[in-house]
């Protein structure tokens, strides 16, 4: 079935017309002309390239088979439009950037409230919130870790007034401020006194660790911690409490094309929405009122278990009401850094959306206006300023919105372009610095895992039940006399007291599965809903449990493995033989606890550890990298033929179809088409192999590891 | 805003045109002999043990006998005279004329993550930078040899290399002894296959790379060469501690840590830079001496055995075998019969790689509270070890962000620890 429509794809699959006019292409080559450029830019890739391309950079995986038929039956003058309006609603979409900001704001799922704000920064990508209304959020956080999900970024510095002064100027802002911490800024305008004085809308801030819970929480002091002169500076000088100043610059008035006027437009449009839609639900807000609620669905819980009891209910409402007020006092907000995350979103703040742009746009087209895209500098200007100007406007005007920001860039020309093929390396360098053709880019750790995964039908099973029955023989240490009476059993219980204590801090995880040499291409999902129902719940709740640290537990533990070798004891080795079915699944690794262990696949392919400013994510190749693809499990698998995947039905059989099933191999792995060469080659492959099912693994197997595979086309 | 220090005035261009001077003209020796440091090596190869947890110093190489923070252990003579060790390494004593002991290392931190942080780099944790493994420091110094990665890491994790790059991470063994499955191909995959396969893959990677002329293509090329050669290596024999006598491996003990020192032997023997061997269970806040006492049991063997054999053939004088901790333990025993944190004064033990045996440099004072004679700061144990290896601990390598980190953070050598 799949063979017959297939040569007509071929002729379908021309090269693109020249794109409809587009502002953002049209500024760009204004731009280019007038800084003389005299290169013409590349034409447009092919149609099935585009797909591919925008689909990895959308939603993190390469498209399906289904994908591309699907893409092929729609209007050709259209379906570029569509698909990128079909990737923009997917729930991929915020998996998919929700790296890019957790890798920008080093969110680590395993640091303190680090789990919560990921599973923040995933709804808020999802729902559209404006990078404007999620940074102030983040930099105005204060409450306590999990509960409020936003504070992961206020702790992912510990809260500490200079770590944050940099971090926030280099992030949400993209400038780099923190040299001027120790002395005025050896290439730039930054003078220590502006690092203090950004430092001070910091100083008051606490990071508060409870004894008895080991939780963590933020709240305001009255005393600020950060002094001017620094330390050491003048002997003997009294230093003052630093007062908070905003060394960034805002413009005055609004730019030729409005965009703030057209983003006051657009709040005032939103709130009419939003007022319209409280005055249907009618509902008061109040915070008792919203907690007597709770309490109801607590009693309603209640009388389908054990007792109803009218008047406990009652008075856990009360308490509930209660706690609120605790938590009031007790995690007290920031007006310091409320003000400041104020200036910083301000629209008059050109920098906050310039520098965010350019990040958008360093990660959709390989590189920056500005590079690093986090060094805005009088000494480092961007390349394209206009262009850059542009974005940062539409940006703006339509409400700070990430998707909108996307699909500009992805639906332009220059987004569209081809690679520069063929030409020596400082014709392809100018080609590419002014955006005249694309760079060749390499997946990213977590796109090629789950396109491999994708290409290799593994989000779920591919063969029949019983299909991969696999023999395990697994040694285990049996006591061969038990001792006698003396001192029974080791007692298990303190091992029990220390896991069970732990696992109050695991991280909730979908499900895990241990103990295998190939755990680290594992991926583990974190469930983000869980983790933001959990936030949902009161914010005083003291588990009143002292937590061991992981170095305790593992003393505790070797106690333990040692007593339990007594020397009064014979052991023998029993092996125990069982059977499983081999039938594997792989889940999306853009879920997954970030980072992940080192030694894990997406930490070898360049996920960065997100602990400090000046990490990025590599992409450079390693030994292990390739050890890992040519010898590892997920490739192993991904190339493997199960009974459940198409392409098995034109292996078997009396006369297996091996165009038909080479072709297909193609479209799923590399999203194209095989020329005539390539098929004879496969051909020569498969009949080398012994069986059409193993040549075809092998055919997969060489496809997956491919330089073409890996790198964005 | 005008800038205030002249010493600053500098552009970009200019200050990276300077520190380049410095980094591309000269070689690592000529900026050696520029500064007045260079000297040969007299180690090639480091073995480091690394016990996390915090592992009591009055238990282990400092004791206290007749003191009331001595608790239940004595100390015993050694080979080395007028060196005492605890009674929990009754092998390791008969070696100790090749070993030495700092007493007096002056820790500031008294919390695992941070504590680790130092005596694993030197440098103290910051927010705003990460700074590299001493693993990843001497593999960025010192060239590989033979086939295997220069630095590898048994029984759990090294730290990461940070602004060193890629190629200075450490190679992971889970669990010495095992297999490694990214070593050779998948199962059911032999080699004729699987070197098949590889054929087929590199015309398919020419072809591609040679259409685009990318360089970026080409270095990925570069390192499936690289991992082929390694997977075809016999150097890989190292790893295969199945065909060990039983003896050999009995007399380590049959243990993840024996295992893993006579791995660490192997893996040194066959050209392997730097082997960092990883356990835990030190942080014995309760029932400390039954946990000390299974503690020496696993590790006295092992470390008796690896000092014995690498002396017998001679890989002792240019192999440096270090056992650290991220801090000591109180000298006040608590109710729970255990030890908490105590970073102001610990040991660490040494041997080989020029370290002269039979040596103990500093002491603690008479309870074991703060050093008495010679404090160590730990960035000094780190240039000590650089000393050894040939490696000028105040070399810079520039930061992503262009800033000069020295590669450690400002020591001297402890010139008592070498003849």
């Amino acid at each position: 079935m799949m063979s017959r429509f297939l040569p007509a794809v071929l002729l379908c699959s021309v090269l693109l017309a020249p794109a409809a006019a587009d502002p953002l292409g049209k500024v760009l080559d204004q731009e280019n002309q007038d800084n003389g450029v005299s290169r013409k830019a590349l034409p447009g890739v092919d149609d099935l390239t585009y797909l591919r391309r925008v689909t990895i950079d959308l939603i993190g995986r390469i498209p399906t088979a289904e994908e591309i038929s699907e893409y092929e039956s729609l209007a050709p003058s259209t379906r570029q439009q569509k698909t990128v309006e079909r990737l923009l609603a997917d729930e991929r979409f915020a998996d998919r950037w929700t790296i890019f900001f957790a890798d920008m704001l080093r969110l680590r799922s395993n640091a303190e409230g680090g789990g919560a704000s990921i599973a923040f920064i995933h709804r808020a990508v999802r729902d559209g919130m404006g990078w404007d209304e999620m940074s102030r959020r983040m930099i105005a956080a204060s409450g306590k870790a999990g509960a409020t999900p936003e504070l992961g970024y206020i702790l992912g510095d510990n809260a500490d007034p200079m770590a944050l002064a940099g971090s926030t100027a280099q992030v949400f802002l993209g400038v780099r401020v923190a040299c001027a911490q120790c002395h005025d800024h050896p290439f730039d305008v930054w003078k220590r006194k502006d690092f203090y004085g950004l430092a001070a809308y910091f100083g008051k801030t606490r990071r508060v660790q409870s004894q008895f819970t080991n939780t963590v929480y933020t709240t305001e002091a009255d005393q600020t911690t950060v002094l001017w002169p620094p330390e050491g500076v003048e002997d003997g000088a009294e230093r003052k409490p630093m007062v908070p100043a905003f060394p960034f610059e805002l413009d005055k008035a609004d730019r030729p094309s409005r965009p703030i006027a057209r983003l006051r437009a657009l709040r005032q449009k939103q709130a009419q929405l939003a007022a319209a839609k409280t005055k249907s639900n009618q509902k008061g807000d109040a915070g008792l009122e919203a907690l007597l609620a709770a309490a109801g669905t607590k009693a309603d819980r209640r009388s389908s278990g054990k007792k109803t009891d009218d008047l406990g209910v009652a008075n856990e409402a009360k308490r509930d009401a209660k706690k609120l007020k605790i938590a009031q006092a007790r995690y007290r907000a920031s007006k310091l850094r409320a003000d400041l995350a104020a200036m910083i979103t301000n629209p008059r703040n050109r920098l906050f959306a310039q520098s965010f742009v350019n990040r958008v746009w360093g990660e959709l087209m390989g590189r920056g206006f500005v590079e690093p895209v986090d060094n805005f500098s009088q000494e480092n200007r961007a390349s394209h300023p206009r262009t850059m100007d542009f974005l940062a406007d539409e940006f703006i005007a339509g409400g700070f919105e990430l998707k909108g920001l996307v699909r500009t860039i992805v639906n332009s020309t220059p987004y569209r372009r081809q690679h520069a093929v063929g030409v020596e390396d400082p014709v392809r360098i100018e080609l590419e610095s002014a955006f005249l053709s694309t760079p060749m880019r390499r997946m990213m750790s977590e796109v090629l895992y789950d396109s491999v995964v994708t290409a290799g039908h593994l989000f779920d099973v591919k063969h029949e039940k019983g299909k991969n029955l696999k023999v395990v023989w697994s040694r285990s240490r049996v006591a061969k006399r038990p001792a006698e009476g003396s001192e029974a059993a080791v007692k298990p219980q303190l091992l029990a007291d220390a896991t069970s204590r732990k696992v109050m801090k695991k991280p909730r995880l979908k499900k895990g599965k241990g103990g295998s040499p190939y755990d680290v291409e594992q991926a583990i999902e974190l469930d983000f809903d869980a983790l933001l129902a959990e936030s949902k719940q009161d914010g005083v709740k003291i588990e009143r449990m002292q937590v061991m640290s992981k170095e305790e537990i593992e003393a505790m533990r070797m106690q333990q493995q040692a007593a339990n070798n007594r020397p009064d004891v014979e052991y023998f080795d029993r092996f125990i033989r069982s059977v499983f079915d081999d039938n594997p699944r792989f889940s999306t690794s853009m879920r997954m606890a970030s980072p992940a262990a080192p030694e894990h696949f997406l930490r070898i392919f360049g996920q960065p550890s997100r602990a400090t400013l000046d990490e990025k994510r590599d992409h450079t190749p390693s030994m292990r990298q390739a050890l890992m693809l040519l010898n590892g499990r997920l490739t192993h698998e991904a190339s493997r033929v199960g009974e459940l995947e198409p392409i098995h039905k034109l292996l078997t059989g009396d006369t297996p179809r091996l165009e038909a099933a080479i072709r297909l191999a193609y479209r799923e792995i590399l999203t194209r088409n095989p020329t005539a060469t390539e098929i004879a080659e496969a051909r020569e492959v498969i009949s080398g192999a012994g069986s059409p099912l193993n040549g075809m693994a092998d055919l997969r197997w060489v496809i997956l590891n491919s330089n073409e595979f890996r790198f964005l086309p | 805003m005008a800038m205030s220090c002249n010493d600053y005035r500098l552009t970009r261009r200019r200050m990276l045109a300077t520190t380049g001077a410095s980094m591309l003209g000269m070689s690592v020796q000529q900026l050696l002999a520029a500064q007045g440091s260079s000297h040969a090596a007299t180690a090639e190869h480091v073995i480091l043990f690394w016990n996390g947890g915090g592992m009591t110093h009055l238990d282990t190489w400092d004791p206290k006998p007749g003191r009331p923070t001595q608790g239940e252990f004595e100390p015993i003579e050694t080979s080395a005279q007028g060196v005492q060790i605890s009674e929990i390494f009754p092998q390791l004593a008969k070696q100790m004329h090749h070993c030495a002991v700092v007493r007096s290392i002056a820790g500031t931190q008294g919390a695992h993550g941070q504590a680790t942080y130092n005596l694993q780099t030197s440098y103290r944790q910051t927010a705003n930078i990460r700074h590299p493994g001493f693993g990843s420091v001497v593999v960025h110094e010192r060239d590989r040899m033979g086939d295997l990665p220069g630095y590898i890491s048994i029984s759990g994790r090294a730290p990461r290399a940070h602004y060193l790059g890629q190629k200075c991470e450490a190679y992971f063994v889970a669990n010495p002894g095992d297999k490694d499955p990214y070593l050779a191909f998948p199962e059911g995959i032999g080699q004729v296959r699987g070197n098949k396969r590889l054929d087929v893959l590199a015309r398919f990677n020419r072809r591609f790379n040679a259409g685009s002329g990318d360089k970026k293509l080409a270095s990925n090329q570069t390192a499936v060469k690289e991992a082929v050669k390694l997977m075809r290596s016999p150097a890989l024999k190292a790893f295969e501690l199945d065909k060990v006598p039983t003896t050999t491996i009995n007399r380590y003990g049959d243990t993840a840590f024996g295992r893993g020192a006579l791995l660490a032997k192997r893996l040194v023997e066959t050209g392997v830079r730097f082997v960092q061997i990883n356990r835990g269970g030190f942080d014995t806040h309760s029932n400390n001496f039954p946990a000390m006492q299974n503690h020496g049991d696993v590790m006295d063997p092992a470390l008796a055995s690896l000092v014995e054999d690498l002396a017998e053939t001679g890989m002792l004088k240019k192999t440096m075998v270090i056992m650290l901790s991220e801090f000591g333990r109180t000298p006040r025993i608590n109710p729970n019969a255990g030890r908490d944190h105590w970073p102001n004064v610990f040991s660490g033990f040494m041997a080989g790689g020029g370290i002269k045996g039979g040596t103990v440099v500093g002491s603690s004072d008479k309870d074991g509270m703060e050093p008495d004679k010679r404090p160590v700061p730990v960035a000094d144990l780190h240039a000590s070890f650089c000393h050894a290896l040939g490696i000028d601990p105040n070399r810079e390598v520039q930061t992503p962000l262009g800033r000069p980190m020295k590669l450690v953070d400002n020591g001297n050598p402890v010139s008592e620890l070498f003849g």
